[in-house]
């Protein structure tokens, strides 16, 4: 039996091959081997949507994902939003604009469903938001803001 | 307003980090040679531990350290911001479901967690737990707490801690033309942050090393100094910024462990809590308060009459003082004859509770504003009127001895009617509620600040305080912007690490706007009188002829900027200034509190409402929030607190609640079915709006805020719920079974 | 969470060699929505843990053959709610899919994973047994094919032997018209588990088909021939009786935290005239009578 597997994965748009224990999932490979800890751990449930990051074009929860699963994928997490030289994109400065993230705990996992909603549907409506991010818990609550954002920046890519 | 200064809706500062990924919680720190903490918990809540086996948890590769109460000082070290006397593990019986027995460290977090699955506890389940008031005050009861840990207390073989008496007039001879009594309950809910709790330490020299989540650094400073007999000067304490605190965070929880344990193993060692494991640390106090109000024909309040019972849990924690702020102000914001409040804090074999947002005062506002509610319909008066009839006006001394009312609260009301449409028609089927909120804030307080002017002219603040969310760092900033005209992005806020950053008290009480913001303001004076004799001497003129004021430099016949001045003043060595401030509310031992209120949160909050008739779910068609601010120095940011607030008063109006099964065992633990509000569960439409008349104590008249409006929800939309369905509910939260239950009862 | 030996076959009949080989001690990956729940908790325990999503046959597809609409075992939530063949012919299953916890989980979530888990709260249960879906049951033996009704057996369990793995899932193409209307009772509007879930479908000949789950071990499949449910211009009170003797077997949990037994059956009934009534007013009007 082995206990870990060599698996290729491109993160943020590096190549990357790691080598996982196969029990270990997306989320604590992202945090422990890559060192990314822009993605965060609370529910481990998938409930609440602080460890969410896009595979292959879809908002997963990586707490759900076992590392060995992505072996050939393609990863994004926040810290993969910002420009190289950290120039922010414009959802992120959308949600600064807007007062989005208060805490800031969740941020991460909101601006990651956020993006993939934006990527599928550039114009979305306030209900699109909602229900595009209804997997995001936000105990500060800032819904509301997090959802003028995310319109926000639809707005600014459309022009 | 744009810009960076006081009024401004700036970015927050922090916010770069929170949109990159790159802000560092705590579980993101990471130290060479750490070790991983799990503990060892029972599955129920009240038991007799007989003996603790290691040995095959000691077995499992990478373990290297098994701590039970046995490897800790005897007697077992307690400790507690008001009592001592919270163990740093169980001894001899575990209190609460999830009390921590023993804790594995070990060289990694599957080892940690396997090995704590293997330590043996030998137990035997006490089934006669404490889980409810009237059990609790059953004689035949057994006692939560050890009588010896509360000597010479005459409560000490009761499962009361305490009972406080507060009130004025004299209820008993008041003569009231209705009479209304009813008994309100409020659930046990947990302030489920985002971030789950977290702690580390490390031996540090010949000293500790400690981080935490926590809201209170300072406090958790002298607790680890007071266990290990350690001068503060050798106990450090990094405060990352929490992610989310709510008030869960304010207290020492299980840093003395890890404490202990990186003694013990002479290692750095870490312990993440897993969110089912804060659900067992933390919650709100559950009540049952009785209140009979007193009211004339005409609406206006004779009296008020309050026995109010909060269960608080297994140790105390700082619920003796919830009960005694939350029940003090238990009359709201009314001018009223007579009062009389008893309030107890009774122990049970529950998660122990602690300070959440609004501190006691959503439990009794619960209780009254729907109580007022019910005299008000069998008197035939509108809710709206009653209110502004009873309502204190600015300056008038509601509460006798105290602050009086410190601000026009009559504005906010009529606000908050007013976004509702209060006067307007009723839609066919929807309900209506208003109801009135009121907190004080700090009673006592002490905050200082340094405040550094580099040689470029950019600048260091530095403050104690824990930035959670409620934006602190961005409104100190603001402030410096304001005072010494240097833009935001030339600014760094510095938390966050005990032996760089000047003490602070705490940050609880929606103070530290009003607090830290008098002692950054004080500190950037400092550097302004500095600048001043700087600006008089290069210029050879006397000091009376300058002045500095917001960044700018007045001399005769010229006028510099604040980093002009300091760059020329400075000369080739260059160096910097220096400000220091101190902001201090001492203690009043005459007040019932210790203090009167530094200012009040005052907030009204109106609902309008549909229920299914089929299923009683309740859909919020409209939520106003209206809070006094006193000023908002950063607009953005108080909208984002208000509206946060409103939403999470949502929450335990209509969906959160502990589920116990018939031992004590939280049967819902964690986000499965432990439900809080979604970006589904929003009102369909949600206002918040401010009252700035600058007439609060901070800088520029700010007052607290960040609790408002989560005061007076539930009971807004309790009488929504009323008027909806002709249904009253006097326990929360308002699911749609207890709504269609109520129903099925009427039929 | 312990570890195991994780594989990926290429092919089914080597997930089969490995099940069979295994038994009780493999675990199969689709989603691993539930799994790595039940996997961190150690709720399970297994020595294998066998991926199907590098099975070439078992790739995600939806596919219309001879009559039916066929969805492989790995195709999740996210594509089979935006498949335009099923938002035609099966619009209440793309009313369970997308309730199906958050966008997160339906990325993630199978369609087969939702019935092989065999939660008596799963959401697509009901329009499943409302639309006769058919179980492609891949073993030692080689094919066969069951009636999903058949398939679902209990609480966690479903009539799979050892060796065996879902394929695919057949869903008939309705050779009637028919409206039909997916709906559930939670105790929130954002993502949940359902105390109730509910499906009702009416067809051209008077058919009703009504399924509901989470009110007992497994979701319950009654049909009513007479025409009365399905009949536009019965009264209100006739068809409440009869679904009243329709959810007379409701055998809610005494013990579940989320909601009690009487307010679940109660919710049967008002949900139950609901989707009925939605199911009616989408039943193509001209082909109604």
């Amino acid at each position: 039996m082995r206990d870990t597997l060599s698996i290729e994965v491109k993160v943020n748009g590096i190549d990357r091959s790691i080598e996982v224990p196969v029990h270990h999932t997306l989320l604590d490979v992202l945090r422990e081997e890559v060192g990314l800890t822009g993605t965060k751990e609370c529910c481990v449930v998938g409930e609440c949507g602080a460890c969410t990051v896009i595979v292959d074009g879809r908002p997963i929860n990586s707490c759900l994902m076992l590392a060995v699963e992505v072996d050939g994928a393609e990863v994004t997490t926040v810290e993969g939003l910002a420009a190289e030289d950290g120039r922010l994109n414009p959802l992120q400065e959308a949600f600064l604009d807007k007062g989005a993230p208060q805490c800031g705990f969740c941020i991460p996992g909101q601006l990651m469903s956020a993006q993939a909603l934006l990527d599928k549907k550039p114009n979305p409506t306030v209900d699109d938001v909602h229900e595009g991010l209804a997997g995001n818990l936000c105990r500060c609550a800032g819904y509301q803001q997090i959802t003028a954002a995310v319109l926000a920046a639809a707005e600014v890519e459309r022009q | 307003m744009s810009g960076d200064g006081v009024g401004a809706s700036a970015r927050r500062v922090g916010g770069y980090g929170r949109v990159t990924g790159h802000q560092e919680y705590l579980a993101d720190i990471t130290l060479t040679d750490m070790l991983h903490v799990k503990l060892v918990t029972l599955d129920c809540a009240r038991a007799r531990i007989i003996s603790i086996d290691k040995t095959a948890a000691e077995q499992v590769s990478g373990v290297r350290l098994i701590m039970t109460a046995e490897d800790l000082p005897h007697p077992m070290p307690r400790f507690g911001p008001q009592f001592q006397d919270r163990p740093v593990l169980a001894t001899g019986e575990t209190k609460y479901h999830g009390e921590p027995i023993a804790a594995v460290a070990a060289e990694t977090k599957d080892a940690a967690e396997a090995a704590a699955k293997l330590v043996r506890v030998d137990h035997e389940v006490l089934v006669d737990g404490v889980f409810s008031v009237s059990r609790a005050l059953d004689p035949t009861a057994p006692l939560v707490q050890d009588p010896d840990l509360r000597p010479d207390d005459p409560l000490a073989n009761t499962n009361i801690l305490r009972e406080h008496h507060f009130g004025w007039g004299d209820v008993d001879s008041q003569e009231a033309d209705l009479v209304v009594e009813n008994t309100y309950e409020f659930p046990m809910v947990t302030h489920f942050a985002i971030e789950p709790h977290g702690f580390m330490a490390a031996p540090d020299g010949d000293g500790i090393a400690i981080w935490s989540t926590i809201q209170h650094p300072y406090l958790l400073q002298k607790t680890i100094a007071k266990l290990l007999d350690l001068p503060l000067a050798k106990v450090r304490v990094f405060a990352p910024d929490p992610g989310g605190a709510f008030g869960g965070k304010q207290n020492p929880k299980l840093e003395p462990l890890v404490a202990y344990m990186s003694l013990r193993t002479g290692r750095p060692v870490r312990l993440i809590l897993t969110l089912d494991e804060t659900f067992q640390a933390v919650r709100r106090a559950s009540t049952e308060i009785r209140v009979r109000t007193g009211l004339n024909s005409d609406g206006t309040l004779v009296f008020e009459d309050f026995e109010s019972n909060f269960l608080i849990g297994a140790y105390v924690d700082i619920a003796d003082r919830v009960v005694t702020k939350g029940n003090y102000l238990a009359a709201g914001p009314y001018r009223v004859p007579a009062v009389r409040i008893i309030a107890r804090g009774i122990l049970s074999h529950t998660t122990p509770s602690t300070a959440f947002r609004g501190f006691g005062i959503p439990q009794v506002t619960w209780a009254r504003e729907s109580n007022l509610d019910e005299g008000a319909r069998a008197l035939g008066i509108d809710r709206l009127e009653i209110r502004l009839r009873n309502l204190a006006e600015q300056g008038e001394e509601f509460v006798p001895g105290d602050t009086p009312a410190d601000g026009d609260w009559q504005q906010a009301v009529r606000r908050a009617a007013e976004l509702l449409g209060w006067d307007e028609p009723l839609p066919a089927g929807r309900g209506r509620g208003i109801a009135l909120g009121l907190k004080s804030g700090p009673t006592t307080g002490l905050s200082y600040s340094t405040v550094r002017l580099l040689g470029d002219g950019s600048v260091l603040i530095y403050s104690g305080t824990s930035d959670m969310g409620q934006g602190a760092r961005t409104v100190f900033a603001q402030i410096a912007s304001q005072e010494l005209g240097v833009p935001l992005d030339r600014i760094s806020v510095i938390m966050g690490d005990s032996t760089v950053v000047p003490y602070d008290q705490q940050t609880s009480a929606s103070r530290s706007s009003v607090l830290m913001g008098t002692a950054v303001l004080r500190a950037c004076q400092d550097i302004q009188a500095k600048v001043r004799t700087m600006a008089a001497r290069l210029d050879g003129v006397d000091e009376s002829e300058v002045s500095v004021e917001k960044g700018m430099v007045y001399l005769p016949g010229r006028e510099a900027t604040v980093t002009e001045t300091l760059v020329t003043g400075l000369g080739p060595l260059g160096g910097e200034l220096v400000g220091n401030g101190e902001m201090r509310k001492d203690k009043d031992l005459e007040h019932p509190l210790g203090g009167s209120a530094l200012f009040f949160e005052f907030n009204a909050t109106a609902v309008e409402l549909e229920v299914d008739p089929g299923t009683g779910e309740i859909t919020i068609t409209k939520h106003m929030t209206v809070s006094d601010v006193g000023l908002a120095m950063n607009p953005l940011q108080v909208t984002g607190q208000d509206e946060g607030a409103a939403i999470m008063g949502l929450g335990h109006t209509l969906m959160e609640h502990y589920i116990f099964d018939e031992e004590g065992r939280i049967r819902n633990l964690g986000a499965i079915d432990y439900r809080i509000p979604t970006s589904l569960d929003l009102p369909l439409e949600l206002r918040s709006d401010s009252i700035e008349n600058a007439d609060g104590p901070g800088p520029y008249g700010v007052k607290g805020i960040s609790e408002g409006a989560l005061l007076a929800v539930s009971p807004a939309v309790g009488s929504a719920v009323t008027e909806a369905t002709g249904l009253i509910i006097r326990d929360l939260p308002l699911t749609p079974q207890r709504v269609w239950e109520a129903m099925m009862e009427r039929v | 969470m312990k570890t195991f030996e994780y594989t990926r076959p290429r092919t089914v009949a080597e997930a089969v060699r490995l099940l069979n080989e295994h038994g009780p001690d493999a675990q199969l990956l689709a989603g691993g929505t539930d799994l790595v729940i039940e996997l961190r908790n150690g709720w399970k325990e297994p020595e294998v843990v066998i991926d199907l999503k590098r099975i070439d046959e078992l790739r995600p597809s939806i596919t219309e053959d001879g009559g039916f609409i066929k969805i492989s075992a790995s195709t999740v939530m996210t594509d089979i709610a935006e498949d335009q063949r099923i938002q035609k012919y099966f619009p209440a299953l793309v009313e369970s899919a997308v309730v199906v916890g958050s966008v997160q989980i339906r990325a993630r979530a199978t369609l087969a994973g939702n019935i092989c888990n065999g939660s008596p709260a799963a959401d697509t249960a009901p329009p499943m047994l409302v639309y006769d879906a058919v179980v492609a049951i891949a073993g030692p033996n080689g094919m066969r094919r069951m009636q999903v009704d058949d398939f679902i057996v209990g609480p966690g369990k479903v009539a799979l032997e050892r060796g065996e793995l879902v394929t695919a899932i057949e869903l008939p193409i309705p050779q009637r018209p028919m409206g039909a209307a997916y709906t559930r009772l939670t105790r929130r509007r954002g993502t949940d588990l359902a105390s109730i879930t509910l499906c009702c479908g009416v067809d051209a000949d008077g058919i009703t088909r009504l399924a509901y789950g989470s009110v007992g071990p497994r979701a319950v499949l009654l049909v009513e021939m007479s025409g009365v449910l399905a009949d536009p211009n019965a009264s209100h009170e006739t068809k409440a009786d009869i679904l009243n003797e329709m959810f007379l077997g409701a055998s809610p949990s005494l013990r579940s935290m989320r909601a009690s037994p009487d307010y679940r059956r109660a919710m049967l009934r008002v949900l139950g005239a609901r989707a009925l009534q939605t199911a009616i007013e989408r039943l193509p009007r001209e082909t109604a009578a």
